[in-house]
């Protein structure tokens, strides 16, 4: 049946004695590639349970946690270093920061404060009536976290941390800072 | 010794019942299959009814597909090849047929309580628990039916098919059994008794091992019968097959946490999920090889064979979808396409390619031989064939596209990777919703291919007569020496080998310091042994197994062994860890009793079959939905709602994310709020009222379980209910919408602000020494 | 050490798997004939266009460009943005659905003529295998001989070679996801700064390497499902290389009485890339290659009997009878593939240069205030030109008192940029007359094209609004017309369809 030499030489039988119901089975030696491919799998397996569990290499949530300081640290280079009232009046009188807010006013604040700042659906923002606090860091608190009830959404999620400050220095440029103490 | 010729008739009766049955019940889940995924197209095509909304639909399709049509199929292959594999009629007339119509009653019940709602709220074990305990009593009436038969065999050794029948037989009950233990409160309603993680893991050792040991070792057995029967050639290599039985039936067990990667799972589990998924391959492949290797000889027959051209198809799509498995199991691509349309595609490879194709070339092949006719029109075959690749070329396609096309809309950021590309879920749902108008096309195509084959079954039955097997066999005593008793099943080197491998291995995995290094060195000495071993006394090896194969009871309770290691080593551990100090920081909030009232129309609603509850630890997840999920915020969940897709968003912390009207809104009619959504209306809750008077029953269920529901007296509670329920109706009402606190919306609405709520406990300290 | 004989191919087993489950690696000999040169030029074509698709710029791009990074998808000029990636299922099934067609016609032709694995393993890597170390005897004799230097540095040579083409394969893959200059910038920095796309090229060409240089013929019969399924598609009138046994049987040499046409060289055996034997009919491993048919006509020419005993046929053919290339299979194939070109032609037509989308501001769906109810969209438009657009946005057909701010005028966009902005409506309380359907119209200012979208205006029953000016009201009545307004609504949502 088998013209193969090999076999015989191997002192095996090509195929097995029983047949059931009709089907008989050769004897035939595993091809060895699959062997390895089995072997490879059990090694990685074991390499990969040492590095992740005995020689600590990060856990999910370690790498999630340096992952987000990172992004942390990138939205935190792009406003600015640290945001506080007197660096958003600062930026406010810097132009390269005002242009950069107020383009991303007009497309994005004026439906509803109007291109002139003077309000309309949400409140007049060059006057001195503040809602929820007129401070600097109220307001980028204000634009990157919303007042869902009157209809504000959250703009930090859509805009991100640069042009949120941005829109702040260039609503600050309408006022005056406070006389220095 | 005394050899008398005996003829045997074989039952072939109770498999044409389970071949018509299953033609019957593979109709009605692929068009099911059909229906729901239209529904995604078209909302409208829920027709604002409960029993026909997606939801309810889409468990009634997998339970159909899984138990109803691969069920039937797998009994009918198992008691026609079994019979002839050991010579042996079925060993009871009355156990088949209570068998037969026992399932086809569960069955129907399911059909009937799946689209009324009653759910378990568990991914394929979704069926109430009156039916659970009719699923286990029947699984136990085809096991003794099938072991009655082996002991009643005149063939005396094993054949490979008759291995993963047995395994099939005593897993599937294993897992069947575990995974559905519950504490009714009703007829009608229960909850499973593990929580949490815990409910998670068992979930999916039991969902990932319904998709080993129901949809792929039963038919690999049904493979290994029909397949060489069919080409007419001997399997490839019986080597293979030992191999290939073993490290299957042992890897498969372990996977099932690649279900639940990046969540909160504890990472050793994680980590086991992964390499054992990978591992998995290999075994995989090997039975595709034996299949496609056993098939190699007839490859010139493939033209002309419907019958064959079924299996090659059906053993390439295993192929295929047993490669795509452990590649969808590692980490870094399990975040991509976890939750999304790739994940779809994948099972459908498995179901429609393999499930599916084996189905068709094996009831190809028994009709003639059971009514002795011809087929009736070999053309319509091969159309069938035809129409059936191409529709799986489609839905896969589709699926493909649609899974990458989402998960990198969904991981996609801008701005340095601070801000997400598509911060709205819709945005990328929009993007693939084409894609779901091909993958009806896909899927209606392989179901008009099926009803092909119905007619051409009924047309094959018109007038024909049904035969029954028979067979002369000589009936001889059984040689002593066959016999394998407890010491030699157990003290041999290949067990003894195994067990001290998995004992040492464990040891290394979980040990402390010192018990580490010798797990380790105990595993490679083990090893080095073995393979020392092996290699000189091959022949011994060989002999004992041999003499296995003559035993039917061993050979199970060894199989048994090797599933029952992977779910105990993971199992266990999860289950014995202190609940209370296991949350990561964060403990959940239980549900007040409306808020339960709500999560169980949430479950009913089958609403975890679009959104998951659970945020995972990686960037654009958090970035998306908020910080990730700890172990204690879902404490309290029995069952967890981690959930396995997200059609819609994930909800793990919706709570207070939108008003009360958004939501009113959002459930009335979700486009309103929505533009593009694709989700059902549900008008119905809006006027059913929620069920306050199921609640003592349910939160003493609770109580049981461990969740911290203090007695409440006299009328407390329907006071605490009515309190929670008249605030969110006020609230609604100052907003324009006006609605009666008893009504299921109102619980709902309670029960979507609460989720996320927990509270912040202290990290434990280092216990002092 | 002498490793076994070749075994002679038979039915029974896989040549290239040895009986102790060692590989069988073979050595092909050399083909000529036309088969072979018309194959190698149809390959060194296919090589040349995938290399040169990432160096001809159409329009401003790469000639094929998918950019995953900024999610936009250059096809020959042509730009589709991620919105658009719905119309890869066609170019998925299109491919898929050509090879259904093409093998009920002409068999496994993919893979003999077109597969990059064959293209690239004989006509790169086995050409340079040939170079190095000789024809088939000469490599078999260098399989045998001890590692001496001189063998060392010719099989050392060509595995360095071949990881070397490797590598170029796998970088030029990447090529074409990440644009050149980027490609070459990332070459020259550390691997570090771009960890994802290195670890890629490595494993890629890792893969590569492996395949090509070992691998082989075992990835076409064990791995690759695309044969199968073309071995699966072919019927009797489908055109395969096989062996007219009527013609060539009984073998024997030339000159034996009563011998056929085949004279047993064993030439076609020799020069299968498989190891199969095409005399024992179709087998899994054959790859369409038509090596076998040139052998074969070599000799036929040699012992002066006329070609083809072993020829590109259909079974029908073989036996003597025509090979019919309408058959219903074939008929429908084309009707299907054309209804699919037409579709793939439509849904290519109306992907418009930009994109609209409209979701809602996060928050409540509507705000009454003292003057009007309030409805508050976010409305993302991408511009998929090159070149920066005007957009207009409009409201066809709403209500004259509805008052709309945000993107007023027009709306610039740089070329392939992505915006998003508020569009913010509102309907005064006195006009308000409950919820109805908004149409969002996007057109460029030069109105080459619109681009329409219905929202949803929703408020409060109009019943809610009476109520806070007239306090009191019959909670019945108030039902009742609720139920009414849901009708209403129901009704006019039949409509408009969402796509």
């Amino acid at each position: 049946m088998n013209p193969n030499k090999p076999h015989q030489e191997l002192g095996e039988d090509p195929i097995r004695h029983h047949v059931f119901d009709g089907i008989a089975e050769y004897d035939r030696r595993l091809p060895n590639w699959w062997l390895v491919t089995l072997y490879a799998g059990i090694v990685f397996a074991i390499v990969y349970w040492m590095a992740t569990e005995h020689f600590g290499r990060s856990s999910n949530e370690s790498r999630l946690d340096a992952e987000m300081q990172r992004i942390e640290a990138e939205k935190l280079a792009s406003s600015a270093s640290a945001i506080d009232d007197a660096t958003l009046w600062k930026m406010s009188r810097n132009p390269v920061f005002v242009e950069a807010g107020r383009a991303t006013f007009q497309s994005t604040c004026a439906s509803c404060h109007h291109a002139a700042l003077t309000g309309g659906i949400g409140p007049n923002l060059v006057d001195t009536t503040w809602i929820h606090g007129g401070s600097p860091i109220n307001l980028l608190k204000v634009v990157n976290e919303g007042v869902a009830a009157k209809g504000m959404p959250a703009w930090g999620p859509v805009l991100g941390g640069k042009k949120v400050s941005e829109v702040v220095a260039f609503v600050l440029s309408h006022h005056t800072p406070p006389a220095a103490p | 010794m005394s050899d008398r010729k005996i003829t045997i008739e074989y039952n072939d009766h109770v498999v044409r019942q389970f071949l018509l049955a299953c033609i019957l019940w593979g109709a009605v889940g692929m068009l099911v299959g059909v229906v729901v995924a239209s529904q995604l197209n078209f909302w409208r095509l829920n027709f604002d009814l409960p029993w026909l909304t997606f939801g309810r639909l889409r468990p009634l399709h997998t339970n159909a597909v899984i138990f109803a049509f691969v069920g039937n199929m797998m009994f009918a292959g198992v008691y026609y090849s079994t019979q002839r594999l050991v010579k042996a009629r079925l060993a009871s007339n009355f156990l088949s047929q209570l068998h037969f119509w026992g399932w086809q009653l569960i069955i129907v019940a399911a059909a009937i309580t799946l689209p009324l709602g009653f759910s378990r709220g568990k991914e394929y074990a979704e069926l109430i628990w009156p039916i659970n305990i009719a699923v286990a009593l029947i699984w136990v009436v085809f096991a003794v039916n099938f072991f009655w038969t082996l002991a009643r065999r005149q063939e005396r050794a094993l054949y490979v098919a008759i291995w993963f029948y047995i395994g099939t037989i005593i897993t599937v009950a294993m897992l069947y059994i575990v995974n559905h233990l519950s504490i009714p409160t009703s007829l009608l309603h229960s909850y499973p008794v593990f929580g949490g993680v815990q409910d998670a893991l068992v979930q999916w050792w039991y969902g990932h091992n319904a998709v080993a040991f129901f949809l792929t070792t039963p038919i690999l057995g049904i493979m290994y019968y029909f397949v060489p029967k069919a080409a007419e050639r001997p399997v490839y290599s019986y080597r293979l097959s030992v191999i290939h039985f073993w490290s299957l039936v042992f890897v498969y067990i372990w996977a099932g946490p690649h279900h639940l990667l990046n969540t909160a799972l504890p990472g050793w589990l994680q980590a086991l999920g992964m390499t054992f998924s990978l591992m998995l391959w290999a075994p995989s492949w090997g039975g595709m090889l034996n299949g496609l290797l056993t098939l190699r000889g007839a490859w010139h027959k493939l033209r002309t064979d419907p019958v064959l051209k079924f299996f090659a198809a059906a053993v390439t799509f295993y192929g295929m979808a047993t490669f795509e498995g452990p590649l969808l199991s590692i980490k870094s691509v399990n975040a991509l396409a976890h939750y999304t349309d790739w994940i779809v595609g994948h099972v459908h490879a498995g179901a429609l390619g393999w499930n599916g194709f084996m189905a068709a070339g094996m009831i190809y092949w028994l009709l003639p031989r059971l009514w002795n006719k011809p087929l009736y029109s070999t053309a319509l075959a091969n159309l069938h064939f035809w129409l059936g690749t191409f529709g799986i070329l489609l839905y896969v396609a589709a699926m493909w596209t649609s899974g990458i096309t989402q998960g990198l809309m969904l991981n996609a950021t801008t701005e340095n990777g601070t801000l997400l590309a598509y911060p709205n879920f819709l945005d990328t749902l929009n993007a693939i919703r084409p894609m779901m108008l091909f993958r009806v096309l896909g899927g209606g195509l392989y179901l008009i291919g099926w009803l092909l084959l119905a007619y051409n079954a009924y047309r094959t039955l018109l007038g024909a007569k049904a035969v029954n097997g028979t067979i002369e066999v000589f009936v001889a005593d059984k040689p002593a020496e066959e016999r394998l008793g407890l010491g030699a099943m157990v003290l041999n080197p290949p067990v003894i080998f195994s067990v001290f491998g998995t004992v040492f291995a464990c040891a290394w995995m979980f040990g402390g310091d010192f018990l580490k290094l010798a797990g380790l060195f105990g595993t490679a000495l083990v090893i080095l042994l073995a393979w020392v071993h092996f290699r000189t006394r091959i022949s011994r090896w060989a002999a004992w197994y041999d003499r296995l194969l003559l035993n039917a009871l061993p050979f199970t309770i060894l199989t048994f062994l090797a599933v029952a290691a992977g779910g105990l080593i993971q199992i266990i551990p999860t289950t014995l860890v202190n609940r209370a100090s296991n949350v990561e920081g964060r403990r959940q909030l239980p549900y007040t009793p409306l808020e339960l009232a709500g999560r169980d129309i949430y479950i009913s609603e089958g609403c975890f079959n679009c959104h998951s509850q659970m945020i995972r630890t990686i960037v654009p997840d958090v970035l998306r939905y908020g910080d990730y999920s700890r172990l204690g915020e879902s404490i309290y969940d029995h069952p967890f709602q981690w959930g396995s897709k997200r059609t819609g968003p994930d909800l793990a912390r919706v709570g207070g994310k939108y008003p009360n009207l958004w939501h009113y809104r959002h459930m009335k009619d979700p486009r309103d709020v929505s533009p593009g959504s694709n989700m059902p209306n549900y008008p119905w809750l809006f006027t059913q009222d929620t069920d306050v008077a199921a609640l003592p029953a349910k939160l003493a269920a609770q109580r049981t379980l461990g969740v911290p529901y203090p007695e409440y007296k006299g009328d407390e509670l329907t006071a605490l209910v009515n309190a929670q329920a008249n605030a969110i109706a006020a609230d609604l009402k100052a907003a324009g919408a006006s609605v009666e606190p008893g009504r299921e919306i109102v619980a709902l609405i309670a029960y979507l602000q609460k989720l996320g709520k927990h509270e912040v406990i202290a990290p434990r300290l280092p216990v002092a020494p | 050490m002498q490793p076994p004989a070749a075994p002679r191919p038979n039915r029974d087993f896989v040549t290239t798997i040895r009986e102790d489950g060692s590989r069988l690696f073979l050595h092909p000999a050399d083909a000529r004939g036309r088969w072979t040169t018309a194959r190698r030029w149809s390959a060194w074509v296919l090589i040349v266009v995938y290399l040169l698709l990432p160096w001809i710029p159409v329009g401003g791009h790469p000639a094929v460009f998918l950019d995953i990074a900024e999610r936009r998808f250059h096809l020959f000029g042509f730009t589709l943005a991620f919105q658009d990636t719905w119309l890869m299922f066609f170019g998925i099934t299109g491919l898929g659905f050509s090879l259904f067609f093409i093998t009920s016609l002409l068999g496994r032709v993919w893979c003999g003529w077109a597969c990059p694995q064959t293209v690239f393993l004989e006509h790169v890597y086995r050409r340079l295998e040939r170079w190095l170390e000789g024809d088939a005897q000469a490599r078999r004799k260098l399989d045998t001989q001890p590692w001496t230097p001189a063998k060392f540095i010719r099989r050392g040579g060509k595995q360095v070679l071949f990881f070397i083409i490797s590598a170029m394969i796998a970088h030029l893959f990447l090529s074409y996801y990440v644009s050149l200059p980027q490609l070459w910038s990332m070459m020259h920095a550390n691997p570090g700064e771009h960890w994802a796309s290195f670890v890629f090229v490595f494993v890629f060409t890792s893969i590569l390497y492996f395949n090509f240089a070992w691998f082989r013929e075992q990835l076409c019969i064990v791995i690759c499902p695309y044969g199968r399924l073309q071995s699966v598609l072919v019927d009797d009138h489908t055109l395969n290389i096989g062996y007219d046994a009527q013609r060539g049987e009984p073998r024997g040499k030339v000159g034996t009485p009563d011998a056929g046409a085949c004279v047993d060289c064993n030439r076609c055996v020799q020069v299968c890339p498989t190891g199969i034997d095409i005399r024992q009919g179709l087998q899994i491993e054959c790859i369409a290659c038509a090596a076998c048919v040139d052998a074969c006509d070599e000799v036929m020419t040699k012992v002066k009997r006329p070609r083809g005993l072993i020829r590109y046929d259909s079974v029908a053919g073989f036996v003597g009878g025509r090979t019919r290339w309408l058959r219903p299979r074939t008929v429908f194939y084309t009707l299907l593939l054309a209804v699919g070109t037409a579709v793939g032609t439509w849904a290519l037509s109306t992907v418009r240069p930009a994109n609209l989308a409209i979701t809602r501001l996060q928050g409540s769906p509507y705000f009454v205030t003292d003057e009007a109810v309030r409805n508050q969209f976010l409305v993302r438009i991408v511009n998929k030109r090159d070149v920066p657009v005007r957009f207009v946005i409009t409201l066809p057909g709403a209500p004259a008192e509805l008052v709309r701010t945000g993107m007023d005028g027009t709306v610039e966009l740089a070329p392939l940029a992505e915006e998003v902005r508020p569009l913010i409506v509102q309907m005064p309380r006195k006009t308000y007359a409950g919820e109805f359907t908004l149409n969002v119209r996007l057109a460029d200012a030069a109105g080459t094209f619109t681009l329409e979208k219905p929202v949803r205006f929703v408020g409060p029953d109009k019943g809610f609004m009476d109520e806070e000016t007239h306090e009191k009201r019959d909670d019945s009545k108030k039902e009742k017309h609720e139920e009414r307004d849901h009708q209403h609504d129901l009704k006019e949502r039949e409509k408009h369809q969402y796509p």
